[in-house]
């Protein structure tokens, strides 16, 4: 197993109040904006709060989907964007099981999360944090965490008609 | 021009089914900010004085503040105004949530409706398209369906303001409700719109927010969520939201039980934060950018009052609890969530409740009146049945409808005595005899009986540090000891001024009142740094007075004057009866006297005075003060 990291939430805990979606249209655009944003908050009744990122897979679809060879991961397991490469086709956005590449409209090229933790570091309820998939499983040991993103799979990952 | 903002407004004339989009007034922005100074300005020139509320010529607004959306702590909050059918003065509600940064993000600040449409219909906004669309199939729906219908419609990611069946049915204490269970629930705003045939208004925005300093504004916005996060009363503010004020107002005797008779309820713990905590709280909710996260989502599990949903606040706990002599929290609870789903003020509901339950008591209503329903003092199964019949409309709940004021004109027989409203509008949760500073807020708020307008706290549980800073040390103790009425006038009047103006940018009460963690300065800050406006903090306290002034004005163009801004006499007249407060009264005049000597008003008459209105630039508004 290998040890890409990620940043993941616990629905439970999220109040939903989108600091992490502000922050990082902040930090990486200048703007707030949750379309600029490459973290989203789903809010699932009853009761939850999903923060949803990259997954960091490990067989990474959204590289593979590029024809412009524009997704690489790094020697540090983080998948970035080359925005000389990129030319916006979305063809990444459309192989991401987890709907967590978007195009940017402003600039036209795909975002995603690169485990950065700026949004980590400002989470007031600390609800959010960056692990690994075995971090996670340590963290997680009676599967609590995998069990209500599992039941809300659909909903979380849908593709939104309204970018 | 100015930064961060969605610099656009729409005004939708419902009449001709036309909607116009105009640029931000910014002379206007110059002299009231955006939010509650905006719609301020705008509806004075817009309503005149012989108006009638639920009539096309009223005009509803809608606006956003220049920080909402941005990082500033608790950035979420929108207001809406109109001329209040409950009271027939100013009216006015807030509301947190996500819809007002959702309208942001779309481009847009203000929407300002005029006229009545003939048939139902809802706006819908999608970045630059905005379009009056037919309602026809949600109107008579809930405001949960209505959410329901428009997010299934128009994308799962829209948000939603509606009314609820109280809104159509003109219940003059009906709510517009958004993000389902956020309500600008006060001055029945929700049956102007009802009568305006505007059934919900569904925004999605993709756009961005542009600040004035990007290159600072994490750095600074860090400081400013360090403080809130840092101040000792968020982590209680977390956990119990609004809901342990039970517990804390049983303990200073300031507790409104049994239509206000006293300030003690035995039943308190039943209905307090911990009983929620331990048995109905599922998680701490927060707003848009919010960092106290005192927003609550609750659920009964089974049984007769079973539901899933937002919040209560303490409001709710003492209108429907206390005030009714009920302590079956679920039955609160519950009574909480109906009011949502159809879209009423809980205030005025359970001031309402109460007041019949009085006038029960006093045998004034009977059972024929009810239909056969008992409406002895905490009788929970009649209260619930109360709500739907008020929100329908039936039987006796078609007066009660009305609000407690005009039910007792209808009933009379001495109910109208203990009728607890100033302006027709039903007192909130302060019992005004356990905290002097209260009962003067009550009076001289613009939409009638009112806690928030001022929102005078600082006595209320030792801010004496504060307000040495905000005030100055001569005037300890006296200003923080809530049983004294010395300096209340001065304490009330600065803190309406700060207030309307955190209402004019869009921030909340919470974090900038109580605590009293960010003043002026620090919004002074915020502004330069998000909407690049150079405010100094004497000019965005001049701002609020002039605000408080305008509000005052139009009130008084309506003949509001000193007689009206009087207490019920249980108030006044009649020693508290029992509890920590006991043999305490409001010394209402006293205060009200400090109160328009410090805001340059007239002691006999309570107008402004024109050196007043001139000093604040209202030269226009000294030509509508009566001769």
């Amino acid at each position: 197993m290998n040890e890409y990291k990620f940043v993941y939430g616990d629905p439970e805990v999220c109040t939903g109040c989108m600091i992490c979606v502000s922050t990082c249209s902040m930090f990486y655009h200048k703007v707030i904006s949750p379309t600029q944003s490459r973290v989203r908050v789903l809010r699932v009744e009853p009761g939850l709060d999903f923060p949803l990122f990259c997954h960091n897979c490990d067989d990474a679809p959204c590289i593979e989907a590029c024809p412009e060879q524009a997704l690489s991961r790094t020697s540090k397991g983080i998948i970035l964007v080359n925005n000389k490469r990129c030319v916006g086709h979305g063809e990444c956005v459309k192989a991401c099981p987890y709907n967590a590449i978007t195009i940017n409209p402003d600039t036209g090229k795909a975002i995603k999360c690169i485990q950065c933790g700026q949004c980590v570091k400002r989470c007031p309820t600390n609800a959010i944090w960056t692990t690994t998939r075995k971090g996670l499983e340590q963290k997680d040991p009676d599967g609590r965490l995998a069990d209500l993103y599992a039941r809300h799979e659909g909903i979380l990952y849908e593709k939104e008609e309204f970018a | 021009m100015i930064k961060g903002i969605g610099g656009t407004n729409l005004w939708v004339n419902l009449t001709k089914g036309t909607i116009e989009k105009r640029p931000v007034e910014e002379e206007i922005v110059k002299d009231y900010l955006l939010g509650a100074g905006y719609l301020s300005r705008i509806l004075y020139d817009m309503i005149p004085p012989d108006t009638d509320p639920l009539s096309p010529d009223n005009v509803l607004g809608i606006a956003t503040g220049l920080l909402t959306a941005s990082m500033f702590p608790q950035a979420s909050r929108h207001v809406i105004a109109a001329l209040s059918p409950l009271t027939g003065v100013w009216g006015e509600s807030h509301a947190a949530g996500f819809w007002g940064a959702e309208l942001k993000f779309a481009g847009y600040d203000v929407i300002i409706f005029t006229g009545a449409s003939k048939s139902p219909v809802y706006l819908n906004i999608k970045d630059d398209q905005v379009d009056l669309l037919d309602a026809d199939e949600i109107w008579g729906t809930d405001v949960f369906e209505t959410d329901d219908y428009l997010r299934k419609k128009h994308g799962r990611l829209a948000r939603t303001l509606a009314i609820g069946q109280a809104g159509e049915n003109l219940v003059r204490f009906a709510a517009i409700m958004n993000d389902r269970d956020r309500a600008s629930a006060r001055s029945g705003l929700g049956a102007v719109m009802g009568s305006k045939r505007v059934k919900a208004i569904s925004v999605r925005g993709t756009g961005k927010i542009e600040v004035a300093d990007p290159s600072n504004y994490l750095k600074v916005m860090d400081v400013f969520h360090r403080r809130m996060l840092d101040n000792p009363f968020t982590p209680e503010r977390a956990r119990y939201g609004t809901t342990s004020l039970v517990e804390l107002m049983q303990h200073i005797g300031r507790l409104p039980s049994y239509n206000m008779k006293q300030g003690v309820f035995d039943g308190y713990k039943k209905i307090g934060g911990d009983a929620i905590n331990e048995h109905y709280l599922v998680k701490p909710r927060a707003d848009f950018c919010c960092l106290q996260r005192c927003g609550r989502y609750t659920m009964v599990p089974k049984g007769p009052y079973k539901y899933t949903g937002g919040s209560p606040e303490f409001e709710t706990q003492t209108s429907l609890g206390s005030r009714c002599g009920i302590d079956n929290l679920e039955a609160v609870l519950f009574g909480h969530h109906l009011a949502n789903q159809w879209g009423m003020d809980t205030i005025s509901l359970g001031g309402t409740i109460s007041w019949a339950m009085e006038a029960w008591e006093n045998g004034v209503i009977t059972r024929e009146e009810t239909g056969g329903l008992d409406l002895g003092w905490g009788n929970h199964e009649s209260m619930i049945k109360l709500i739907k019949m008020i929100a329908f409309r039936e039987g006796i709940g078609d007066v009660l409808a009305e609000g407690s004021w005009r039910a007792a004109q209808k009933f009379g027989m001495g109910s109208e005595e203990y009728v607890m409203t100033v302006k027709k509008q039903e007192i909130a949760g302060q019992e005004p005899r356990a905290q002097k500073s209260m009962g003067l807020a009550a009076v001289t708020a613009a939409r009638g009986a009112d806690h928030l307008y001022a929102f005078p706290v600082l006595d209320e549980v030792g801010f004496d540090d504060d307000i040495k800073e905000r005030f100055g040390e001569e005037y300890l103790p006296e200003m923080a000891d809530r049983l004294s009425p010395k300096y209340k006038g001065l304490m009330v009047a600065e803190c309406e001024n700060f207030m309307v103006m955190v209402e004019s940018v869009g921030l909340c009460k919470y974090g900038t009142q109580i605590p009293p963690e960010f003043y002026y300065e620090d919004i002074a800050k915020a502004l330069k740094l998000h909407n690049d406006i150079d405010m100094t903090v004497e000019q965005l306290r001049q701002i609020g007075e002039r605000v408080v002034n305008l509000n005052r004005m139009f009130n008084v163009r309506l003949g509001v004057r000193r007689k009206d801004d009087q207490l019920p006499r249980r108030l006044t007249d009649f020693p508290a009866p029992v509890g920590p407060s006991k043999g305490q009264i409001v010394e209402l005049n006293e205060m009200l006297n400090d109160y328009y000597v410090e805001r340059g008003w007239d002691i006999d008459t309570g107008m402004p005075k024109v050196e007043t209105l001139e000093r604040l630039g209202l030269l226009k508004e000294v030509r509508d003060l009566p001769t």
